[in-house]
């Protein structure tokens, strides 16, 4: 067995041999991955996972690295590149996606992406 | 600044051209020579072709070292870098079919599924599915 077989089994062994804790958070990314657009928020699922919120935040973090509210942040500025891509306008694509202000919207795309909703739409035309 | 491309080395750039773009489907995107046969050789996932551009660096053939460090990472099963799939099984499955031989096979680790192949380069690469 090579060296990085050994390491595999080690930080499993070592990192992720609590299949509860596992669940529960693969359980809250899919919920966010499939419910992105809706209003969503920490109150919210602690009672879809029946776990309270800042254990869920703790964990979501130990596991992914990001809290809840930036992990459905990332995802729904990747489905907005996606959206705008596909031609739907700017303020479709930020109800689409779930955002209430168009202003927020618009700067956190600039934020994630170095581009106004705008200019990634005219790139993407060129 | 903006990280645009990242670099893996390969033994053969042709080799690895026809191994990137034939079964990972990756697309080339930048072929300039750079003199004694070498290359400017850069390729981009065919998923997301405007995503960072993989250079596949003649490293091992020009530079020493570099050929005793991928040795190292190959002998030990150590990916040298790695790509995200939506479905690692269904990757993994593809991939045999067209003959790609893995020493991982699929397999949950925490919130990933990972899976581990040979790129026929001198490097394993690892598949990785987030879960």
């Amino acid at each position: 067995m090579s060296f990085y077989n050994k390491e595999i089994l080690r930080i499993k062994e070592d990192c992720y041999s609590n299949q509860w804790q596992l669940d529960t958070v693969i359980g809250l990314r899919n919920y966010i991955n499939n419910n992105f657009s809706e209003k969503l928020n920490l109150d919210l699922f602690s009672r879809i996972r029946f776990v309270s919120k800042y254990h869920l935040l703790r964990l979501f973090k130990r596991y992914y690295g990001q809290t809840p509210n930036q992990y459905l942040i990332n995802k729904r500025i990747e489905k907005a590149k996606e959206y705008i891509k596909d031609g739907l306008s700017i303020s479709d694509t930020c109800h689409e996606v779930g955002f209430e202000s168009l202003s927020s919207f618009n700067s956190l795309f600039k934020r994630k992406t170095g581009f106004t909703p705008r200019a990634y739409q005219k790139s993407n035309f060129r | 600044m903006k990280i645009k491309l990242v670099s893996i080395p390969v033994d053969n750039q042709e080799k690895a051209l026809e191994f990137y773009t034939k079964k990972l489907n990756f697309v080339k995107k930048i072929d300039v020579p750079v003199g004694d046969g070498n290359r400017w050789l850069t390729v981009v996932s065919g998923e997301e072709q405007d995503g960072p551009e993989l250079l596949l660096e003649p490293a091992p053939v020009n530079f020493e070292p570099t050929k005793v460090y991928q040795k190292a990472l190959f002998d030990a099963g150590i990916p040298y870098t790695q790509f995200n799939t939506s479905n690692a099984q269904k990757e993994y499955e593809r991939l045999i079919d067209l003959g790609v031989t893995f020493s991982v096979k699929p397999t949950e680790m925490g919130t990933v599924k990972i899976a581990v192949f040979n790129d026929t380069c001198g490097n394993h690469i690892q598949i990785v599915e987030v879960l």
